[in-house]
């Protein structure tokens, strides 16, 4: 029986520690002896039954009181904390500022890892969504119409399997003719994509059928922008293309993908798409092509059956895939594809918004520290009190919980202003920025980081409390032994700032000397003073060679008789864009080719006369094209040094021929330019061929006018010009490629301020920690530095003194930091241009700056210690 | 009703185990568990505090001052020094008696609609 009454006092002791501590140790020992003499009761009077309804009414009683006693307590610890906050509003202050800046990267960069990695795409069953690749090779290629169907008829791992291209048409029936974007795909593609119209309804077979009755679908974007969101545009006929289109539904607001569209329109619809010529040739590739797998489909059990549609296609037509091309498909996770450019930088992003809160925390706790010391008398007074230890740990947590909360909102409201910052930067990743919002997972998480930042600004003052009660009524009240432990915890502090200062430092240095190594890449032109803007022409009007050349040749000589006009010229695309990519392959005449061995490949470019001189290209052999290269006469093109090299090998390409229609038409080579960044600075040049517009004219080309004024300003008067020839021709994307340029490096660029930002957020709040704490140092020292000079030390050696203190912490932690940069920063390699994770400079540099901070944080204490008066320093004492 | 000032009237209503426990002490000084028989017994164990709820209203009646526990203990050898007595204050009393009050008027209220029989005289 006494065994069992034990158990019971035991069992009903663990459930009392549900209360909270203060309530326990007040009423614990009494409650206990009441459920004892209880317990006795039940037993003798109603056996186990009574006991276990003894039992029930004892649990439910407790765990009914806990949350408020709970709660009650907070309140009152809460009540004090902010009597004591309004105290020093200069800590405070300064506390919720450096953690609001803290918690706010982190939510802020959450935010983005939030809607970007981790939520799960805004399709129906977006995880079963694929994209699918065909390879020769290392080169991706698109699909053709035959291939697509013959994907679609074999496989069995997929359940839709759709088509997608994008093209540029006229669209007309509004009051001024508008260039759209237009996405040309597969009747179910909506269906697929588990995508469903705003309203009106989505494109069902028959609109597919050929011969159907032309339909559109409207993006939401192009709906709000173009037609302010009325819905009464549905049902609403525009021209296009030469026929009539009948809007038949708005989309919702999803990220579009692969591009940002205006308009959708069937496959039937697109002119080109439907050539019947188009269709019969295997080789006409350009279309992209996404598949739904069927539910409990893996993606390797999708590639293992698309691997094996592409040997029957090997089988089945082995001139179109010839052995040494290495055909093959890929197949990847639409998620993946979505996302795979986003994430090493945004998880470095976070890391650093990390660290930056790290720093911050390790500042407070400093703080913390600090007042502390100021503290000392009252918590030892309130310990005398009876203030138990654990009431006192509680309470400081509860100041450390509340200033953390308030910085979080703090930081919300600072992420939340940066929130259109954030979509810009993340578009430059991922169509998927446009679902970054401040949602409850946002919030929840930013409480979450506020609780933690609270438990780590804390948790060392509180524990360096419980010390200081113990220590102070030990020591009578002195301070002396209780400083020297705060002192070593305050010092950890500091060089844990230090070396995740330099940590942040060494990364923001990475990206910013790989970001101007980029910057000064020589692209191999000069972009300065070009406009260049887009034209596709309207293909009803202008529907053969004859006249698409005769519309830019006629342009071209306009505007390069414009004032302020340099030279003029034409392209199929303009440097550092790849929208246009034509990748193709040839023979050159006199080089062997065995059957079944690959052809060389070069990227073909469809230039005008003038555009090696507009954008200053060098012509290293031979000569540019000339305008009396027109049909008629020999075919010509010019080749870059990289092709020369790569592809002629030894032999001097000017003067031989090639044929990319296997010997029926040759082209003659008849120059060498020099290699231009096509595809960005970072990229290596491609092995390129150009050939002559007037012999291969063109549809959509765009405008490269070298000026010799600023380029923006003769825009208008091209417009101008472009209107006079035709005007319903409207021009797109009009910018300078200086503009270009820039755009095409915003995303490391970008990357590199966010870095920065956060790596000089973290040198602020470690330098002034440095400061802070030097500063409390020379504070308690005073009077052994009084006794110093009244023995005869200078104030420079005072100075060097409290100097050389501070410096050896920041030694301590910039070498500790520099471990942690050697073995952390080759994680970042992949975003580095041309730069070595390990690149001495940076680290140099790095350790000077944060040095120099360092420094000059000390600076101020130290001087204030170099000029005590000892007489008044011994006095006071 | 005049007898009882006018601050009694914030701590109304009382919960009813509140009430219960100020009812106990209302007759003699308690400890604990003796506060827990009476409240059982006067209500022919129809009420049945728990420890925990017990405790937490001693906590709030002690801070609102509507009981105080006793310095003055019983002799040695009856007494377990884990235990604590508790006594009604003035305050805690008038409290009790608004507390009652509140309730006859509602009772008389409940009579008059013949909800409840009249009590009987003795």
């Amino acid at each position: 029986m006494a065994a069992a009454d034990s158990r019971a006092t035991r069992i009903y002791r663990a459930l009392l520690r549900l209360l909270p501590f203060d309530f326990r140790s007040e009423y614990g020992r009494e409650m206990e002896s009441v459920f004892q003499e209880q317990h006795r009761e039940a037993g003798r009077r109603n056996g186990t039954t009574g006991v276990l309804r003894l039992w029930w009414e004892t649990i439910v009683g407790i765990f009914r009181t806990a949350p408020g006693e709970h709660l009650a307590m907070f309140g009152q610890d809460a009540g004090f904390a902010l009597r004591m906050m309004r105290k020093s509003p200069g800590f405070t202050l300064a506390a919720i500022l450096t953690l609001g800046l803290g918690i706010g990267a982190n939510s802020a960069i959450f935010s983005v890892v939030n809607a970007v990695l981790l939520k799960p795409l805004p399709y129906e069953h977006g995880d079963r969504l694929v994209v699918l690749d065909q390879r020769m090779g290392m080169m991706n290629q698109s699909f053709s119409v035959a291939e697509i169907n013959d994907y679609r008829a074999q496989s069995r791992s997929l359940g839709g399997l759709v088509e997608y291209h994008n093209m540029n048409f006229i669209l007309l029936g509004r009051s001024e003719p508008e260039r759209v974007e237009t996405g040309v795909v597969s009747w179910n593609y909506f269906e697929v994509f588990g995508v469903k119209p705003l309203f009106g309804r989505a494109f069902r077979p028959e609109d597919e059928r050929p011969g159907a009755p032309a339909v559109l679908l409207l993006s939401h974007e192009y709906w709000i922008k173009s037609f302010g969101g009325d819905p009464t545009v549905v049902n609403k006929t525009f021209t296009m293309n030469d026929k009539i289109h009948t809007v038949i539904g708005v989309l919702p607001p999803v990220p579009q993908y692969p591009d940002e569209n205006d308009v959708y329109m069937p496959t039937t619809a697109c002119p080109f798409r439907s050539r019947p010529a188009a269709i019969a040739n295997r080789q006409a590739r350009m279309m992209q092509v996404f598949g739904r797998m069927k539910p409990g489909m893996s993606v390797p059990q999708a590639q293992a059956d698309l691997s094996g549609v592409a040997a029957n296609l090997q089988k089945a037509y082995p001139k179109d895939y010839p052995e040494a091309n290495h055909y093959s498909v890929q197949t990847v996770s639409l998620e993946e594809q979505l996302t795979h450019n986003a994430r090493p930088t945004m998880l470095v992003l976070l890391a650093a918004a990390g660290f930056v809160l790290l720093i911050a925390c390790a500042n407070v706790a400093n703080l913390n520290l600090s007042r502390l010391l100021r503290r000392e008398r009252e918590l030892a007074v309130r310990a005398a009190l009876g203030a138990g230890r654990a009431r006192m740990f509680r309470q400081l947590l509860t100041e450390s919980f509340l200033l953390a909360v308030i910085g979080g909102g703090l930081g919300l409201l600072f992420s939340w202003g940066a929130l259109s910052l954030l979509v810009n930067f993340a578009a430059r990743f991922t169509p998927r920025a446009r679902e970054i919002h401040m949602d409850a997972v946002v919030l929840g998480f930013t409480f979450l980081v506020a609780v933690l930042t609270s438990l780590l600004s804390g948790t060392a003052p509180a524990l360096a409390a419980r010390e200081t009660v113990v220590g102070t009524l030990k020591e009578g009240g002195t301070q002396s032994t209780i400083g020297r432990g705060k002192h070593r915890m305050s010092s950890l502090l500091i060089v844990a700032q230090v070396a995740a200062s330099f940590l942040l430092l060494i990364g923001a240095g990475l990206m910013l000397r790989s970001f101007l190594r980029l910057q000064r890449v020589d692209p191999g032109f000069q972009p300065e003073n070009v406009l260049t803007m887009q034209i596709g022409l309207d293909f009803v009007k202008y529907n053969t060679g004859d006249k698409q050349r005769a519309f830019f040749e006629t342009l071209l000589e306009k505007i390069q008789m414009q004032s302020g006009v340099k030279s003029a010229a034409a392209s199929m695309m303009i440097p550092f864009t790849n929208d246009m990519k034509m990748t193709g392959d040839f023979q050159i005449q006199g080089q062997a080719t065995t059957p079944g061995q690959a052809l060389p490949t070069a990227d073909f470019r469809i230039v005008s006369p003038c555009y090696f001189e507009a954008l200053h290209i060098p012509i290293f052999k031979g000569r540019g094209f000339l305008q009396s290269d027109r049909p008629g006469n020999p075919d010509v093109a010019i080749v870059n040094r990289s092709a020369a090299s790569h592809l002629w090998g030894s032999q001097d390409p000017v003067g031989t021929r090639f044929s990319t229609d296997r010997g029926k038409n040759w082209t003659q080579v008849v120059g060498v330019v020099g290699d231009i960044k096509q595809y960005g600075l970072d990229k290596n040049a491609a092995d390129e061929i150009y050939v002559a517009m007037a012999q291969n004219p063109m549809m959509e080309s765009s405008l490269v006018i070298k000026t010799s004024v600023e380029p923006m300003s003769i825009a208008r008067g091209v417009i101008e010009l472009l209107h006079a020839i035709d005007a319903n021709q409207p021009a797109a994307r009009m910018r300078s490629l200086e503009q270009v340029r820039a755009e095409s490096v915003a995303a490391p660029r970008l990357t590199s301020n966010l870095l920065g930002l956060f790596a000089l957020q973290a040198l602020a709040i470690a330098a002034t920690g440095i400061g802070g704490v030097m500063a409390l140092v020379v504070g308690q020292r005073r009077h052994e530095i009084g006794v110093r000079m009244a023995i005869g030390a200078r104030p420079g050696e005072i100075l060097r003194m409290i100097l050389g203190q501070g410096m050896s912490l920041t030694l301590v932690g910039v070498a500790l930091g520099l471990l942690g940069a050697l073995w952390l920063t080759h994680l970042f390699e992949q975003l580095l241009f041309e730069v070595a994770a390990s690149d001495p400079p940076t680290y140099v540099g790095v350790a000077a700056v944060l040095g120099m901070a360092a420094l000059m944080a000390c600076y101020v204490p130290a001087r204030r210690a170099a000029r005590l008066d000892p007489l008044i320093v011994l006095r006071l004492e | 009703m005049s007898a009882v000032p006018s601050n009694a009237g914030l701590f109304a209503p009382l919960t009813p185990s509140m009430f219960h426990v100020l009812l106990a002490l209302a007759g003699n000084d308690l400890h604990g568990y003796a506060i827990l028989k009476e409240v059982e017994l006067r209500t022919g164990g129809k009420v049945r505090l728990s420890t925990g709820t017990l405790y937490g209203i001693i906590k709030r009646l002690l801070n609102d001052g509507l009981i105080v526990e006793l310095r003055s203990r019983p002799a040695e050898s009856e007494d377990d020094e884990r235990r604590r007595y508790y006594r009604l204050t003035p305050q805690g009393r008038q409290v009790a008696i608004a507390e009652a009050e509140r309730m006859d008027e509602i009772l008389s209220i409940a009579r008059s609609r013949n909800l409840l029989k009249k009590p009987r005289t003795a």
